[in-house]
């Protein structure tokens, strides 16, 4: 028995004695216990033997497989507001400026956000239930037993996969929703393509971009780590797999919306 | 292994492509600022820069050609603008050519807007500062508006003092258009007026009538010009001191004889008065 999880589990039975039936109580341990997760994963990360291949296994599983669901839902977003902003702007006679807002507001929030949102409903809920279908089948144990690091080969790898899959996921799904928006213009004038990419790349500034994309990785390690956290942890028997996968989605959603909100708020201190 | 093959190179292509789409994006943006280009860099000082941002564009001749690269405030009343330009457009822009702060839209980015100055000077160079105009802010365009607003007001008020005069027949055009009994006088005199007419129009028909008013009235003017004939004699004979008005007025003599009568006049009144009062005084007369 790996000797860390078992002195949490004891730390966790003492606070749940004293805290039992408290809400608060739970909240405050499910906080500490990913606290103590989080930091356990950056002592592995660093550390030898490094598990390259499940690396890039992981990586082509919540990257690669992701991409059509997200490029269609990102097409859509660019074509949905590109349409949705036309009447608004056309009110100012301001529709020339449709393609320099949609850009503006696709590459700073939207394009990120929902890129985020997708990949936690269907990579945190996959590696949740993933994870603890592993766990409920005591494969997690049986792994320990056989000399390899369950925490290294399985979380280090996804939490990874994810962080670094997401911010290319999000570029991606940027660059699909600018095509998107680049239909929605069309549908009720012509603009041509190089006009469009001209206006798009005149409205933007790397202050636009790089905070975008910088917090993609805090939501890729936010959805890998909460996903990881939720099945690794998952209570015995199957109900346990599904309540895991659950709980993974909307734990790592609201996690997006929160380091969203502190990220633009550190955003726009640089900015007017 | 052939699938954990196929899926890595599945993933390289993937992430190829995602680092290929952050970079061409990379790329334009910069593009767009200017960073991959060899540029030199201008400076003007503005009193007032109306919001003007690092980044904002600038533009000879409508083109954009470059961006505004750091804005410092120089002093209270001061601000230094630096501004990145095109090397392939320096050319184009004299040494004394003008900065001004424009606008891309009403609801777009301010810019910077150069005049390219006079033929024949010295092409700009890196470094140089460039003259600039104060742009017109909002605030300023505002003051104006409010000077017209209360000049507005001032004139209004008056109006409206006016027209409450002309209401109350104050005035010669309120009383011309106000003043009932004026109205009535006139009224009266277009009434007299077309009587008049009227009349003249029935004895114009009568011409009986008017060969007796005319001889009437030739013989009127006739009398009046042999009074106004006697007259004239009378004058010129007063004038010419002829008659007694005519001496008394024109005669120098006799005037002069008259003011020394008169003053002998005076003076023998004066003392018959005297004698009169010592006479009084005497005891011969006491009783009287």
């Amino acid at each position: 028995m790996e000797p860390r999880i078992r002195i949490r589990s004891i730390t966790r039975e003492k606070i749940e004695e004293n805290f039992l039936a408290s809400v608060f109580g739970k909240f405050f341990i499910e906080v500490a216990s990913l606290a103590s997760f989080t930091l356990r994963f950056f002592k592995e990360v660093l550390k030898p033997p490094y598990e390259f291949n499940e690396l890039l296994k992981q990586s082509f599983l919540v990257g690669y497989k992701s991409f059509p669901l997200i490029a269609i839902t990102g097409f859509i977003i660019g074509l949905v507001s590109t349409i949705q902003s036309r009447p608004t702007l056309a009110n100012f006679g301001a529709v020339s400026l449709l393609p320099a807002m949609v850009a503006v507001s696709l590459i700073r929030e939207i394009g990120p956000v929902i890129t985020a949102l997708i990949f936690a409903g269907k990579v945190g809920s996959g590696i949740g239930a993933e994870l603890a279908s592993m766990k409920v089948t005591e494969q997690i144990d049986a792994m320990q037993v056989s000399g390899t690091n369950p925490f290294k080969f399985l979380v280090v790898t996804r939490v990874l996969a994810a962080t670094l899959m997401l911010p290319l996921l999000a570029v991606l799904a940027d660059a699909v929703g600018l095509l998107g928006s680049l239909v929605g213009v069309n549908l009720k004038g012509h603009v041509s393509v190089s006009f469009y990419f001209s206006q798009v790349f005149q409205a933007l500034r790397f202050g636009d971009l790089f905070p975008a994309i910088v917090k993609t990785f805090f939501f890729g390690f936010a959805i890998g780590l909460i996903g990881c956290y939720k099945g690794y942890y998952a209570n015995t028997g199957t109900e346990g797999v599904g309540k895991a996968a659950n709980s993974a989605v909307v734990f790592a959603s609201l996690m997006v919306f929160i380091i969203d909100m502190i990220a633009v708020q550190i955003t726009s201190l640089y900015q007017n | 292994m052939k699938k954990d093959t196929s899926n890595k190179i599945k993933l390289g292509i993937f992430i190829s492509m995602g680092l290929t789409v952050f970079i061409i994006g990379i790329y334009f943006l910069g593009e767009g600022q200017q960073l991959f280009r060899s540029t030199i860099r201008i400076s003007g000082v503005f009193r007032d820069v109306a919001g003007l941002q690092p980044g904002n564009n600038v533009r000879l001749s409508g083109i954009n050609v470059g961006t505004v690269d750091n804005i410092i405030i120089v002093s209270d009343s001061s601000v230094r603008v630096d501004i990145l330009i095109a090397e392939s457009v320096s050319k184009f822009i004299m040494k004394d050519a003008v900065a001004s702060i424009g606008s891309e839209g009403l609801m777009g980015n301010k810019t910077i807007i150069l005049y390219p100055g006079t033929g024949g000077k010295k092409e700009i160079e890196n470094g140089d500062i460039v003259q600039t105009i104060t742009p017109l802010g909002v605030d300023d365009f505002m003051n104006s508006l409010k000077k017209t607003i209360d000049n507005t007001n001032d004139i209004t008020d008056d109006l409206a003092k006016i027209t409450a005069s002309i209401q109350s027949g104050k005035g010669t055009i309120g009383r011309l258009l106000m003043d009932q009994s004026l109205i009535r006088n006139f009224d009266s005199t277009v009434v007299n007026l077309k009587e008049g007419s009227a009349g003249f129009k029935l004895l114009m028909d009568k011409g009986d009538d008017v060969d007796e008013l005319l001889t009437s009235l030739k013989t009127t003017i006739d009398n009046t010009s042999s009074i106004t004939g006697n007259l004239s004699k009378i004058t010129d004979s007063i004038h010419s001191g002829k008659g007694t008005i005519g001496m008394l007025l024109m005669d120098s003599t006799m005037r002069q004889n008259l003011d020394s009568t008169v003053v002998n006049l005076k003076e023998s009144s004066a003392g018959l008065k005297t004698l009169l009062d010592k006479a009084k005084a005497s005891w011969l007369l006491w009783g009287f």
